[in-house]
């Protein structure tokens, strides 16, 4: 754990002296590098906007539940507990929602437990598909990047069931 | 992603219309507004992580880097844009780190750098949107070797062994790459085969038509002289 949280501050610490040694102006280099940082998120601003716009219309109209409450059989066959279901269904829209969600399981569940660990596993070995593909191409005039969407979907739920069953294994 | 958006608000605007009409607005509004929270953290660490990613350029680390891994970008991107290697590059490495916050960066700016180019050629458009594919496969596979928030969130709840997932996690990410990736990479590759050979084939034949005419129109006009 130690190493861990000094991952990050050295990363910067060796960055700013390796910088200094090559005589870079880090000041000058800093702030333009901070320069770039507002334009973009005024670019990806929109995207997000009108993805968490849907997925609050899809939890509040009740969609969401009936979904859940569909697909519960099927997950569980497959070896996925059905108390996963909320976090395998929220993490593709949003990271910060599926966050939420997996601290909610944690804390009910346990982390060691098989449902908390199946938690994770889904939670770390996936990325929030949709919002990548929403974000990374904002910019983008033709984007046919459809299909790979479909098949990142489709990925995305054989890849939770692998997990659950290496929970199992390991 | 049109089609999409509009099939799940028709569909979830009118349920919640029939279910529960003054919620619509309020669920709206706390949506955007949550997003709006959502850009200021992403705000934050886009300042802090683009600095020290001008940083590294400016030093000379971020295209070090990219000159080592210029093979395989080439290999698997088919493009050889210096710029776009270096994005390419940084853009993986951070997701390696766990780094999500700096990672996004230069993934939008290598789409942009993509998609920025004027394609008017097909073939060219063909290239464009298969490195796009596979930009974004790359990114959707989230391929990380220390998934920092997963372990934080573990040890907030007292885990036992914090990083008894990182395995697991590392193996299910290549599971998914495994599968998407060569998938991604059939659907989009650029077709050289029935089409182009054909189309070849035609010019070729419309080609060697108008030499004939060419030469007929010549032998013509010896012969009139």
């Amino acid at each position: 754990m130690k190493f861990l949280a000094c991952l990050i501050p050295a990363l910067f610490l060796l960055t700013f002296v390796f910088a200094a040694t090559k005589k870079t102006n880090v000041y000058e280099s800093f702030l333009r590098g901070v320069k770039k940082a507002p334009p973009l998120v005024l670019s990806v601003f929109p995207y997000i906007a009108a993805v968490t716009m849907v997925s609050a219309l899809f939890e509040k109209s009740g969609l969401q539940e009936l979904f859940l409450q569909k697909a519960a059989p099927w997950f569980s066959a497959a070896g996925v507990p059905a108390e996963l279901c909320e976090l395998i269904l929220v993490k593709p829209l949003s990271g910060s929602g599926a966050t939420a969600v997996l601290s909610r399981i944690l804390s009910a569940h346990g982390a060691d437990s098989y449902i908390g660990r199946c938690a994770c596993v889904i939670y770390g070995g996936n990325e929030t598909i949709f919002y990548v593909s929403a974000v990374y191409f904002s910019g983008v005039k033709h984007k046919k990047i459809a299909a790979a969407t479909c098949i990142c979907a489709i990925t995305y739920v054989l890849s939770v069931i692998f997990s659950c069953f290496l929970c199992r294994v390991m | 992603m049109n089609v999409l958006f509009t099939v799940m608000f028709i569909v979830c605007a009118a349920r919640l219309l029939y279910l529960a009409p003054q919620e619509f607005l309020p669920a709206l509004l706390s949506s955007a507004s949550s997003a709006a929270t959502l850009c200021l953290a992403l705000l934050s660490s886009y300042c802090v992580f683009c600095g020290l990613s001008a940083l590294w350029e400016d030093c000379g680390v971020t295209s070090a880097i990219a000159r080592a891994l210029k093979k395989p970008v080439r290999a698997l991107f088919k493009t050889s844009d210096p710029q776009f290697a270096e994005c390419v590059c940084m853009n993986v490495s951070a997701n390696l780190l766990g780094l999500g916050a700096l990672a996004t960066p230069y993934g939008v700016r290598a789409a942009e750098l993509l998609g920025g180019k004027n394609n008017t050629l097909s073939a060219e458009k063909k290239k464009t949107e298969y490195s796009m594919a596979v930009l974004f496969t790359l990114n959707a596979a989230s391929l990380q070797l220390i998934p920092t928030s997963v372990i934080a969130l573990r040890t907030a709840v007292n885990s036992a062994s914090p990083s008894s997932v990182v395995l697991p996690i590392l193996l299910s990410s290549l599971f998914f790459l495994a599968l998407s990736l060569p998938l991604t990479i059939f659907v989009y590759r650029p077709k050289k085969t029935a089409r182009t050979a054909r189309r070849a084939a035609k010019t070729s034949a419309v080609k060697i038509k108008t030499n004939r005419l060419a030469v007929a129109a010549k032998n013509f006009r010896s012969a009139e002289k």
